[in-house]
């Protein structure tokens, strides 16, 4: 099917989210600024569980204030990512596919995200992520060569040091902010220090 | 680098304490556990009385989830030189071994120690444990389980198995052993509001009740608990809408819903006080409200 592109941002907070729950499954999902049609440009990501993720009042809770979010930024929901707890299996668990199947239904080029915790380390070469799209009525491993991370160096230059300084404490998933509601689980602050760490005025490039 | 008593100005019976207040409250917070006892035992040992025993065993559990087999090992060196003999110190070499994912060789060294006490309740749970890192939870549940008919009092293993079947999706079961938690524990509010969950995700008219009612007897346990009080808010609202319910039923849930609904709304406004990147979930959460009744009426 069609290609679908990784932001920086949206890869940088995944990483965290999985990194700041090394012991548990943890899931979010996918965001895009841009307009539907034509290539998937995942441009933001919305942490959301580490505890009980196949329970459904708080993911249905989750994915209506997501929903309106969305609305209110002119964003869409356009997929799903999972990290489960046990590092040897990166398969989609039921929970997974029926939320992305949810999101299927109102985005038809949605994806599924899942991250494969055993690739995850430092200095790690290759992209530790697993891309499902839906073809023939089921979830179907997409080409690789149609997934795209623009400035792969820099991004995981980037996501290491969010990680040496301890950052990924400052992501706030939906989760956390239930436990503390002044928590922000649209991470306004960390977005924007990501994204003044991407900026080319660092002099990165 | 500074260490943790001059970057935060504490003394070393503060970091003892503080590792004393972790240690009794069960918390997991390792890579500062791995701090805070890497310096007290490098630099105050002697100052620790007989303590250091049990700190050494709290440090090389910390160690062992942070990665840290150095320190892991120092501290499993002490212990075992001060006490040769012990299976509780057995047991936390076992743990180094599941560490570093010599499962066999962990679950010999188990087998050894159930072998000499047939009733050491450790070895046993650190059996269950490798099932369950290694991926087999339907084993890990069956062990589980047998485990629970020896020692039916133990909470951990209740809660452990109530983790187990909500992964497996078997959420009859899980209710149970949140029934068995609730009974032990009637004031624990997590409980509850977890039993409700599982009442929610089962789904039809009279689990959407229970899951009402045991969101609203969370929140009277801990007024403060949201998800308790979402919970509420959506089992009421569900219910409200169903075609099946009499008249004064969908009245009242409709009267629990807007109560519901008025205590998010003024914990969203006292907590968006003053803080200006809140607005957006505030805002969010008043629109949520809005097109949730939109959808339920």
């Amino acid at each position: 099917m069609g290609e679908v592109e990784l932001s920086c941002l949206a890869y940088a907070k995944m990483y965290l989210h999985a990194s700041q729950f090394p012991r548990c499954s943890v899931n979010g999902l996918l965001l895009s600024s841009s307009p539907a049609g034509g290539a998937v440009c995942i441009t933001d990501c919305v942490p959301l569980l580490h505890t009980h993720l196949s329970l459904a009042p708080i993911t249905q809770l989750a994915l209506t204030q997501v929903d309106v979010w969305c609305l209110q930024t002119q964003q869409r929901i356009v997929g799903y990512y999972q990290a489960n707890a046990c590092v040897s299996d990166s398969s989609p668990t039921p929970c997974a596919l029926k939320i992305a199947e949810k999101i299927f239904e109102q985005c038809n080029n949605a994806v599924l995200l899942m991250i494969d915790g055993e690739k995850m380390f430092p200095g790690g070469r290759v992209p530790p992520i697993v891309v499902y799209e839906r073809k023939d009525g089921r979830w179907a491993l997409k080409d690789k060569h149609t997934i795209m991370l623009r400035q792969w160096e820099e991004t995981c230059s980037i996501v290491n040091q969010l990680l040496s300084s301890g950052d990924q404490g400052l992501l706030v998933d939906f989760d956390s902010h239930l436990d503390d509601i002044t928590k922000d689980w649209t991470n306004q602050k960390l977005n924007a220090k990501i994204l003044k760490l991407v900026s080319p005025a660092n002099g990165n490039v | 680098m500074s260490s943790v008593s001059e970057l935060y100005d504490v003394s070393w019976e503060e970091m003892r304490d503080k590792l004393r207040k972790w240690r009794e409250e069960n918390y997991r917070n390792s890579e500062q556990i791995v701090d805070v006892g890497e310096e007290l035992i490098n630099e105050h040992a002697s100052k620790l009385g007989d303590d250091i025993w049990i700190i050494y065993e709290q440090v090389m559990i910390a160690a062992l989830d942070c990665s840290r087999d150095d320190l892991a090992w120092s501290c499993l060196q002490e212990l075992k030189r001060q006490f040769p003999d012990s299976h509780r110190v057995k047991r936390l070499a076992g743990m180094r071994l599941e560490a570093l994912e010599r499962y066999e060789d962990a679950n010999k060294l188990y087998d050894s120690i159930l072998q000499d006490d047939p009733t050491n309740t450790a070895a046993r749970k650190r059996k269950i444990s490798i099932l369950r890192a290694q991926g087999k939870s339907s084993e890990a549940i069956r062990e589980l389980n047998e485990y629970l008919e020896q020692f039916v009092g133990d909470q951990e293993a209740w809660h452990e198995l109530s983790e187990l079947y909500i992964n497996e999706h078997d959420y009859a079961k899980a209710a149970f052993c949140l029934e068995e938690l609730m009974m032990t524990n009637p004031h624990n509010h997590l409980y509850c509001e977890q039993y409700a969950e599982v009442k929610y995700t089962q789904g039809g008219l009279e689990n959407l009740e229970l899951a009402r009612k045991y969101f609203a007897q969370a929140l009277k346990l801990n007024n403060r608990n949201m998800r308790a009080l979402f919970g509420l808010y959506m089992s009421a609202s569900h219910i409200a809408a169903s075609p099946k319910v009499s008249a004064k039923v969908k009245k009242d849930n409709v009267k629990y819903a807007a109560w519901a609904t008025s205590q998010i709304s003024r914990a969203y406004q006292m907590a968006g006080r003053g803080k200006k990147e809140n607005k957006c979930s505030v805002k969010a959460v008043e629109e949520m409200l809005e097109s949730m009744q939109i959808t339920m009426s």
